[in-house]
């Protein structure tokens, strides 16, 4: 589904990301692990065209996306989320999900604007959709709460909710569960499972170790920009390279 | 259903008000007002999408010249020469924006500073087509509108451009209105709060914030092309550096948080300085002084005074109870 070929970043001086080569099937759930500063969230954006890559493709269903713009990319079905700046503030939860179901295609600017018939329907379908959405993620009973006041963790699942109404077939998600607590931790990761199980494509940055291993089936360790590792949970458990990379190359070596 | 009513029985009174009036200098201050409310209500869908346009007097040097010229160079009606004021300038705006709307924040509002004063420097020294620094006089007045035996309006009297003016005015909030309550306005206000988030799920940002400044620009355009047929002149410093800030100060004093705080503002303060007018060599002063009043004292601008108000009185109230 997406294949990642000889992908770099540098900036300035500093390779951010290096020669990265990675595939994600369709209907695999991966994650991208490593120590901060790796260079997960630069792949990130470098997938989704918020970064031109120094060197390197993308290539998205046997499409080229490489250093497309942003939007373009999502309207071809990639959609990430953010660490920060997750959500819009000042609009309720559920104009955050309308306002994100903007990919439709064939509404027009006048359409739009002089309140059509056409237009009228789609926007009926499009408060549908959000609502089902909201209901997906359990958000339904706060649609209409500012999010600038909603608490931590429902900020960070409005955020899911928001990528998930641009209707991707890959979600990128960037740290979905940091910041919460174990509740929070638990429902979030049973909501990513559920949209895996219905058939979505996941590409997931997390530092929540435990987390990473119980959802991905494989699993991409990156440091200094390089992958050190690929595999299954098991097998990047008992990764040599991992272990120094986490841990330190320890005294206990010599 | 009530508020329908009385925005009616507003727009009424307005159609009487040069009855009303007396002498044409407050006719012309009203005109005046009715420019202002066009100009920081079409600056405030600018401002809808993040970015602060400091363009607006040039484009109403482009839309006064485009007006002026097709009319007198090309003998075009004014009423063809309008709106095509308008649209050139929501072009030019077009075409400007899109490598304008990459510069983010103070940046891009530094850019279209720049681009106002090319326009005001162009204007001045492309002589053969807009006669210098001097400008253009003897600007034709609008063709009369005649329906025999009902309707004969010569543009001979203040009166008659007021009510073109009021027109104007009402179809541009009308449109205004229209655009920022549908979902391009909805698009452009979450553009505002996280543009990288909405490009993120498919939102042309770009496309976006050129269209706001292109549609923002259209009736500053617009505005600047009924100017010269009013004045009857025109001269590259018309509208200047001092009158886009001043256009900003109308949205800001009103509160650009509501589609009514540009209307109040520019109503305000386009009225004010005719009240104080023995003062009228201080009025820049005084604008700054409301100005930081307003920043300082109520960051919503006028709309959020009686909320604020009520704040107030409640908490007098408040204290009031428990010292007795």
């Amino acid at each position: 589904m997406l294949k990642i070929g000889g992908l770099t970043k540098n900036f300035g001086g500093l390779a951010a990301v290096s020669g990265l080569d990675a595939s994600i099937h369709s209907g695999d759930i991966m994650g991208l692990i490593g120590p901060n500063g790796a260079g997960k969230t630069t792949v990130f954006n470098l997938i989704t065209g918020f970064l031109r890559p120094t060197a390197g493709q993308v290539v998205f269903e046997d499409k080229d996306i490489t250093a497309k713009n942003p939007h373009h990319i999502a309207t071809k079905g990639i959609v990430r989320t953010f660490q920060g700046d997750n959500i819009f503030p000042d609009f309720t939860v559920l104009q955050n999900v309308v306002l994100a179901c903007h990919l439709k295609p064939g509404v027009g600017f006048f359409e739009t604007v002089l309140h059509t018939a056409g237009s009228r329907r789609k926007e009926k379908d499009i408060l549908h959709r959000s609502q089902a959405i909201l209901k997906l993620v359990g958000l339904d009973t706060m649609a209409d709460v500012t999010t600038r006041n909603l608490a931590h963790g429902h900020k960070r699942i409005l955020g899911i909710a928001i990528a998930l109404a641009a209707e991707p077939k890959l979600l990128l998600l960037d740290e979905p569960l940091s910041g919460m607590n174990a509740g929070e931790v638990s429902e979030t990761m049973r909501l990513i499972d559920r949209l895996w199980k219905s058939g979505m494509t996941i590409l997931l940055i997390e530092h929540n170790m435990r987390a990473a291993m119980s959802l991905c089936q494989r699993i991409v360790v990156l440091n200094f920009g390089r992958k050190i590792a690929e595999g299954s949970p098991e097998e990047i458990k008992e990764n040599p390279e991992v272990i120094r990379a986490y841990l330190g190359a320890g005294e206990h070596a010599a | 259903m009530i508020s329908l009513l009385s925005y009616a029985i507003l727009i009424v009174c307005l159609f009487f008000l040069p009855f009303i009036l007396h002498g044409p200098y407050y006719i012309h201050t009203f005109i005046l007002t009715m420019m202002n409310i066009v100009l920081a209500s079409s600056l405030r869908l600018i401002n809808l999408s993040g970015q602060m346009s400091l363009a607006h007097g040039g484009m109403m040097t482009i839309g006064a010249y485009t007006s002026t010229l097709l009319v007198m160079k090309l003998g075009l009606s004014s009423w063809v020469s309008l709106p095509l004021s308008g649209l050139f300038a929501a072009l030019i705006a077009g075409l400007v924006g899109f490598p304008f709307v990459r510069l983010k924040g103070i940046y891009f509002s530094i850019v279209t500073i720049f681009f106002s004063e090319m326009v005001v420097l162009t204007a001045q020294q492309w002589q053969s087509l807009t006669g210098g620094s001097t400008g253009i006089f003897n600007i034709s007045r609008p063709n009369p509108i005649v329906i025999p035996g009902i309707l004969n309006i010569t543009f001979s009297s203040k009166a008659d451009f007021y009510y073109l003016m009021l027109v104007l005015m009402l179809i541009s909030l009308f449109i205004l209105y229209i655009v920022e309550n549908s979902r391009v306005g909805l698009t452009l206000r979450g553009i505002q709060q996280a543009d990288s988030l909405a490009e993120s799920v498919g939102i042309n940002t770009t496309g976006f914030k050129v269209l706001a400044f292109s549609i923002g620009s259209f009736f500053a355009g617009l505005t600047g092309g009924f100017y010269p047929h009013y004045i009857s002149a025109i001269n590259p410093d018309s509208f200047g550096f001092l009158f886009t800030i001043y256009i900003l100060i109308y949205m800001t004093v009103g509160g650009d948080k509501r589609f009514i705080g540009p209307i109040l503002g520019a109503f305000v303060l386009t009225l004010l300085p005719e009240v104080l007018r023995p003062l009228k060599a201080f009025v820049p002063f005084f604008f700054a002084a409301v100005l930081m009043a307003v920043i300082f004292l109520m960051p919503e601008g006028l709309v959020g005074l009686p909320g604020r108000l009520k704040v107030i009185t409640a908490r007098f109230v408040k204290e009031r109870g428990e010292r007795a």
